[in-house]
């Protein structure tokens, strides 16, 4: 027992020279004491990039960390903070890394405000609790050991994020509690994605969650500000896939987004706002990210223009598409550029699609078919026209015709609807279509045209009228001279 | 072909007397001075209200006073029924042109101070005919259930609305509730077509009653008395106002062809208000005057105040007669003049404000 009392005081002993040397060599008498109480916090801190900077312990904790007295070093009186916890965690991060004077006195080019960032974005819900935030500068960077993101041992490098991020959103249990609508399968198909494929066999270039999510300021996909948000999405995938340079070892082109921009979804999008129109990830897939296969692009398609899905599925345009392997919609309509449907693509001319196919001694059936039903889309187009025309003409002259105008309206909606069934590729449904069309246009032409004659009508029938009236008022005027001469006569005699 | 037609008045007058009201109506006379047309305006007025009982039962036999129903009668009207289209300018251009017909009217009657005794009676069943006048124009000016009539209904409902203490009662009277609805359409359409004719009837009937009892009113004065003589108010009289209104028909015509009345878009009450919603262009002068009331006069509400002016105004005008005794007495009154110059530029100057701004 005295043995081990004095193998005890030697070793303390020992050990206090060695913490003493360590201190007077390092100035950080935390590290010196901790260390030799043994963890894992002070060896992780040897190597935390904080430390690199000269920061001690009582950056973070407070206290005096050249004491090598422990009461004076944890003295509370001194500043001593102990292990921070909640809000505080990131308060003492914040007060460094919000402070940009501080940051460039240790020569740092860090954006600020991160931990406010935070708080403004997703992540800043306050806890079950209420008193503090769910997520802290930690809870992502870890708290001691924290080296540059670029060091491929950072949880936030970007073959690590990934498990970062799904250690909350992959966990059912714990999404719940904050977000029970939230799917948690993000990882399973990040992981069938080309990204996640990539990313998983080493690329540290391809996009991970931050990459499109953003870090600090991550906000709800409905957020109009967020990355994510349908009408964002575009600039944010073409972050990476509209950049040359980034882009080069993988051998894809990188002229989607101006494609796209140019497009009758990317005008829609872009341009008039419409977030319902379809953004990179509505074809892509958004955490399973991929090109569409050929023969899944009608099925992608599909999803929104269910009809033309369904009639080319029916069409004898599906067998010969798929004994060529030729992709179903991005044959005719390109994938990334696609432009406006118009009767333009149908037909035999030089720029309609059917003539890249069918011609006069190639598949001449469809050749023939093609010139018939866009006949009859152009007469369709021709009565529409006209009949509006007179319409207009009959409204210009002041004339009530609201209902014909709403009529016209069944006329545009057959035009559309042959721009459906046209994927049918059959003429005994295209035909009743153009029909419906061209009847009700016929109508609205007859009665916009009995309109404009009652216009004229009005204007004889008042001329008469005004003429009949002239006619009796001069009467009226004759027979009063007349009376009051007679009065004048007899008053004289 | 005088034989034949001696004959045949002859027939009616064995049935019904002719004669005698001929008579009655050929002892009547009319002063003939430099003021002698403004007469013809009473007459025209009649005529143009005549117009309107006749349009506006033609109208009923297609219009539909819902709130559904309403916009879509009209558009009927004005395209598939023969003639609805010229029935229902006639009848929205007569209203306009009565309207200012009866305004001439009463000015004239006011400056020729023939309100005073013994025809105050007749002043004030002509004023009340005035004020029920602007009534069917308020009334009517819904009935099409269009955005423009919606929301001027709406604003001019909210104005009598802001009087004290009978104000919320009234407009909730005339809305048929808080908004302007299909309640308020319905209780318009009855205002309209069945309880402003009715009292309208009685009070026209009393006041040519009066008219033909107490017979033209003569200027005062000596200047412009009936110095030219008089004329006859049969036959003379009534087939000039006969050629008045022939002309007036004439202009109702051209004005239905050439500017036929237009129907707006359906009103929805969801709809956020249109640009330009101003009243009708007999309410603008007060609607302009509203406008341009600071929103405070010393302790009163500005709005309130206009209003209660208007309506001040507006009495001691009716009841002119009673306090203008100098023109009762065959005295010249300068006083009543320039207040009745000050109120026809007040008017004109206010409408055109109104118009522009």
């Amino acid at each position: 027992m005295r043995n081990f009392r004095v193998i005890r005081t030697v070793a303390l002993l020992a050990s206090s020279a060695c913490m003493c040397i360590t201190v007077a060599m390092a100035g950080d008498q935390c590290l010196v004491c901790h260390e030799a109480l043994g963890g894992k916090v002070p060896s992780l801190y040897k190597n935390d990039v904080h430390r690199q900077k000269g920061i001690t312990c009582a950056g973070c904790h407070g206290g005096d960390a050249t004491s090598d007295d422990m009461d004076k070093a944890m003295d509370k009186k001194g500043g001593f903070a102990g292990v921070p916890k909640g809000d505080a965690i990131s308060q003492a991060c914040a007060r460094c890394h919000s402070d940009a004077e501080r940051m460039k006195a240790f020569g740092s080019s860090l954006p600020l405000r991160q931990w406010e960032n935070l708080q403004a974005s997703v992540h800043g819900n306050l806890s079950g609790v209420g008193a503090e935030h769910t997520v802290q500068c930690i809870t992502c960077h870890d708290a001691h050991g924290i080296v540059r993101v670029s060091n491929p041992s950072s949880p936030v490098y970007p073959l690590n994020v990934v498990r970062k991020c799904t250690g909350c959103h992959a966990n059912a249990g714990f999404m719940r509690t904050y977000n029970p609508s939230l799917a948690v399968d993000q990882l399973e198909k990040y992981r069938t994605s080309v990204h996640g494929m990539r990313n998983a066999g080493g690329d540290p270039k391809v996009a991970e969650c931050a990459s499109c999510h953003g870090s600090h300021s991550i906000l709800r996909p409905g957020d109009v500000k967020s990355r994510v948000y349908p009408e964002n999405i575009p600039a944010t995938c073409a972050g990476c896939h509209g950049n040359v340079a980034y882009m080069a070892e993988y051998k894809i082109p990188t002229d989607q987004f101006d494609k796209y921009a140019k497009s009758v979804h990317g005008v829609a999008l872009l341009q008039k706002h419409d977030a319902g129109a379809p953004a990179c990830n509505s074809c892509h897939g958004n955490h399973g990210a991929a090109p569409p296969g050929v023969e899944s692009i009608s099925n992608v398609c599909g999803t929104c223009h269910a009809l033309n899905a369904e009639l080319f599925a029916g069409s004898p345009h599906k067998k010969a598409f798929a004994e060529q392997k030729l992709p179903a919609c991005e044959t005719c309509h390109g994938n990334h550029e696609i432009s406006p449907a118009s009767k333009d693509l149908l037909g035999v001319s030089p720029d309609a699609v059917c003539a890249r196919c069918h011609a006069l001694d190639k598949n001449e059936k469809g050749y023939a078919l093609a010139q018939v039903m866009r006949r009859m889309v152009d007469s369709l187009e021709t009565m529409e026209a006209e009949s509006k025309g007179l319409v207009d003409e009959a409204e210009q002259k002041g004339m009530e015709i609201g209902e014909a105008k709403f009529k016209l309206r069944d006329v545009r909606q057959a035009r559309l609807e042959t721009r459906t069934i046209v994927h049918s590729f059959d003429e005994s449904k295209f035909r009743p279509v153009v029909g419906k069309g061209l009847t009700i246009a016929v109508s609205v032409s007859d009665e916009a045209r009995g309109v404009i004659h009652e216009f004229f009508f009005r204007r004889l029938g008042l001329g008469v009228s005004t003429l009949i009236i002239t006619t009796v008022g001069i009467c009226l005027l004759v027979i009063i001279r007349r009376i009051d001469r007679k009065q004048k006569k007899n008053a004289e005699t | 072909m005088k034989t034949k037609r001696k004959k045949l008045i002859a027939w009616f007058d064995e049935r019904i007397p002719l004669r005698d009201l001929v008579e009655f109506m050929g002892k009547k006379y009319v002063p003939v001075h430099r003021g002698s047309v403004w007469y013809y305006f009473g007459g025209v007025s009649l005529f143009l209200f005549i117009i309107q009982v006749v349009t506006g039962i033609l109208l009923l036999l297609y219009y539909k006073g819902s709130e559904q129903l309403a916009w879509e009668s009209i558009q009927f009207i004005m395209s598939k029924v023969q003639f609805g289209w010229l029935i229902r300018s006639v009848h929205s251009w007569a209203a306009n042109l009565f309207i200012l017909s009866v305004f001439i009217h009463m000015f004239s009657v006011f400056f020729e101070r023939s309100y005073r005794k013994p025809r105050e009676i007749t002043w004030l069943t002509g004023m009340l005919m005035l004020f029920l006048a602007m009534g069917f124009g308020f009334s009517g000016y819904l009935l099409p259930w269009n955005e423009l009539a919606f929301f001027a209904t709406k604003v001019g409902t909210d104005i009598a609305g802001v009087l004290p203490v009978i104000g919320k009662p009234v407009m909730i009277f005339l809305r048929g509730g808080e908004d302007v609805t299909g309640a308020t359409l319905s209780r318009f359409f009855g205002f309209h077509v069945a309880v402003f004719p009715g009292l309208f009837t009685v009070l026209l009937g009393i006041h040519l009653f009066l008219v033909q009892r107490q017979g033209m009113s003569e200027p005062l004065g000596g200047e412009n008395s009936s110095d030219r003589g008089v004329m006859p108010f049969f036959p003379n009289f009534m087939l000039r106002d006969l050629l008045l209104w022939l002309i007036v028909l004439n202009v109702l015509a051209i004005l239905a062809v050439f500017f036929p009345w237009e129907l707006g878009r359906k009103a929805d009450a969801f709809a956020s208000a249109p640009a330009g919603i101003r009243p009708e262009w007999y309410f603008l002068f007060m609607f302009q005057t509203l406008k341009f009331f600071p929103p405070q006069v010393l302790v009163v509400d500005g709005e309130v105040l206009g209003i209660l002016l208007f309506g001040l105004a507006g009495l001691l005008w009716m009841f002119v007669p009673f306090w203008d005794r100098k023109s009762s007495r065959g005295e010249s009154n300068r006083t009543v003049i320039y207040v009745g110059i000050f109120v026809v530029i007040y008017i004109i100057v206010f409408t055109i404000l109104g118009w522009v701004l």
